[in-house]
């Protein structure tokens, strides 16, 4: 059988699928006789993206032809919404359809208006013209006797919503603040979160509800009023400290497991609950040495209890140390935080010690000892095979450089540099490397020859300032009039030289100083 | 957080969900170079990618790649963790899900993404909540459907 004859075949059910109903209560499983599925098989057994892109236009004209004729049933436009959602997901556009998916949310059932509430959260944007038109369907939504349809509304609020129509909806919502059912109030809350997000003005005056959340009884309303707190108290932790008992308290509780069994992940108490509360705290103590003292009980407590060996405790671990190192320092929590730290970097699991080398970059400023503990580890981590690790290494070697260990972290540094090819990596190290090089520079031979590596690896790309300082340097020199000669000197001969050799490339901007140099500083 | 993807070996996108602004371009741009730039991760490398400006974390159940993209602030471990209770709650609701629950329930997929991470964060809900909500509206559906189909039945037969 030739190819051809073949992949007709194979999208021929997809076809003939496009002229039937489909019938029947809708499942949990979407039966392979739906169109989507057609659809999907059809795309599969295709070989080539010209092929894709042929099948997906015949497709996207069939739906478009469908979605405009007036016979069409809300059912079927469900159904082809699913496909016009698939195919935008593969890369094509159907914008004809996006009109239709906020027809489909207003005045669909259940199933029909979640499908177009989906496709209006996946297809629009917050500053889309036709983002306007949704607004009357939530105000619906949200005052409707199906508690169902309330949620939906709420869950597309908190996704997306035109920022000018927040007053229209915003006593609506607040009122929900005081429903009965958790699972409404909870997404209220997280419907403000969204408000005070993109218009934090608008929601000024309710921050007062927001306390009322925290202090709901049900946990999950609790939980989502954290998320509004955390930004709130980032902008301005003085407002907030009076809550740090509160936050205290309920952290103390999450810990000594006293929330319903439910909440439990693989039997860690809510670990999200604790790590957006160790965020809390961490903010509410800094530089703050009464407010710390109220929280240094609950952290011990934390770091004692999470000595689970899953991947989740180590989460909460990596949260509590950072907290520790954060807030107004107390002795006795940095060594246990310290010992932390280096359990994940000995760690044979590579996230751990991935983290534990972030974890070290964060307090090197605090505790350099730390890092002595471990250099062992650290070099060992420099020939990691993952290149990620290596890179995070660098990074925590960039801190402790000093003038005795400089020649051998930017070397270190070039190697890696020679094997990126990422640009923004190119970017990020040549800067540091030169800045490293000006500011511990044993002589000036290192110094010429390490910038050259520098301009010739990341010429084209790196910011402008490096070269510029560099002739500066030159062109103004240092205190010593004899050490400046001898730097010029070398600079202009290795560039003779460089230029000298055949059948090499340079980037423009190495050119550029190499001409600059030889021009004004050759005699 | 500020995106979820989801994609198979090939690099065939199966599910995405941004949670910032971003245009339509630069959200393909990105979906194109990160996948590639997750393939190509080897099996025991860490989960964690420092790619442009975000931390990416990722793994990989069976065929099919999760991928999000998070602040500087945030957690990698617990992203790992929001991964794996998603895969759990799919789990759940398919009964030992493939990568085919997810290419042709796709919207399934993408309504209980909702309800556990909505706008991004988490809601911190047990996993029973979690799909209790999505099945009620589910069998409230089906009470419609079945009603419906009851109705229509009996116009047919009015109508032949």
């Amino acid at each position: 059988m030739s190819d051809i004859v073949e992949k007709t075949l194979t999208a021929l059910p997809g076809l003939f699928l496009q002229n039937q109903s489909v019938g029947g209560p809708a499942g949990v499983k979407a039966s392979f006789s739906s169109r989507l599925g057609g659809l999907v098989r059809g795309i599969t057994a295709l070989t080539s993206k010209h092929e894709e892109e042929k099948l997906i236009q015949q497709e996207l004209s069939s739906l478009k032809a469908t979605v405009s004729a007036p016979t069409t049933t809300l059912k079927m436009m469900k159904e082809c919404m699913v496909r016009l959602i698939y195919c935008e997901m593969l890369g094509y556009d159907a914008s004809f359809g996006y009109i239709h998916a906020i027809k489909l949310a207003q005045q669909g059932n259940l199933l029909e208006k979640r499908v177009g509430y989906l496709a209006v959260s996946l297809f629009l944007h917050e500053n889309h013209e036709l983002l306007l038109l949704l607004v009357n369907t939530v105000v619906k939504d949200l005052q409707s006797t199906n508690l169902v349809e309330v949620c939906m509304a709420l869950t597309i609020v908190s996704q997306i919503f035109p920022r000018e129509m927040i007053p229209a909806v915003l006593p609506l919502i607040e009122d929900k603040l005081q429903h009965s059912k958790e699972i409404i109030r909870r997404k209220a809350v997280l419907a403000l979160y969204k408000f005070y997000l993109i218009a934090p003005n608008q929601v000024q005056h309710i921050h007062i509800k927001f306390r009322k959340a925290l202090c709901d009884r049900d946990v999950g309303v609790m939980a989502a009023s954290l998320h509004i707190y955390f930004r709130m108290i980032k902008e301005n932790s003085s407002g907030y400290k009076d809550l740090t008992g509160s936050f205290v308290t309920i952290l103390k509780q999450v810990v000594g497991g006293k929330l319903p069994v439910d909440f439990n992940y693989h039997s860690v108490p809510a670990p999200w609950l604790q790590i957006q509360l160790l965020r809390i705290l961490g903010l509410l103590g800094k530089d703050d040495q009464r407010t710390s003292e109220l929280m240094y009980d609950v952290l011990d407590e934390s770091l004692r209890r999470a000595e689970l060996n899953h991947n989740v405790t180590y989460a909460i671990l990596f949260e509590c140390v950072h907290t520790v190192y954060s807030i107004y320092p107390k002795s006795e929590l940095l060594e246990k935080a310290a010992k932390c730290i280096g359990k994940f970097v000995l760690s044979p699991k590579i996230n751990l010690k991935y983290l534990g080398l972030k974890a070290l970059t964060y307090v090197i400023q605090q505790d350099p000892t730390l890092a002595l503990q471990h250099q062992m580890t650290i070099i060992e981590c420099l020939d990691h095979p993952d290149p990620i690790i290596k890179r995070e290494t660098l990074e925590l070697l960039y801190r402790i450089t000093n003038a005795q260990n400089v020649i051998v972290i930017v070397q270190k540094m070039l190697e890696y540099l020679h094997q990126s090819k990422e640009e923004y990596i190119i970017v990020n190290l040549v800067g540091k490397i030169a800045e490293l090089a000006e500011k511990y520079a044993p002589d000036n031979a290192w110094f010429i020859q390490t910038m050259n590596a520098v301009f010739s690896v990341g010429g084209d790309v790196m910011h402008p300032d490096i070269p510029n300082n560099f002739m500066r340097l030159l062109a103004e020199g240092f205190d010593d009039e004899t050490e400046d000669q001898q730097l010029r000197l070398y600079a202009v001969q290795s560039y003779l030289t460089l230029l000298d050799v055949e059948n090499v490339f340079y980037p423009q901007k190495f050119l550029q100083v190499m001409s600059w140099v030889d021009a004004s500083l050759s005699f | 957080m500020q995106f979820m993807l989801l994609f198979s070996r090939q690099g065939k996108l199966r599910l995405q969900k941004w949670y910032v602004p971003l245009s339509d371009k630069e959200k393909k741009k990105i979906t194109r170079e990160l996948v590639q730039t997750v393939l190509a991760r080897k099996p025991k490398m860490c989960s964690f990618l420092e790619w442009r400006d975000l931390k990416i974390v990722y793994k990989r159940y069976a065929s099919l790649y999760f991928c999000c993209a998070i602040e500087d602030q945030d957690n990698e471990l617990i992203t790992l963790e929001i991964i794996h209770r998603y895969v759990e709650l799919l789990d759940k609701y398919f009964g030992s899900v493939c990568e085919l629950d997810i290419i042709f329930n796709f919207e399934k997929a993408y309504f209980i993404l909702d309800e556990f991470l909505l706008g991004g964060e988490v809601q911190e809900t047990s996993k029973k909540n979690v799909l209790k909500a999505i099945e009620q509206a589910d069998l409230l559906q089906e009470k419609t459907e079945t009603m419906y189909h009851s109705r229509s039945f009996i116009g047919c037969k009015k109508a032949y």
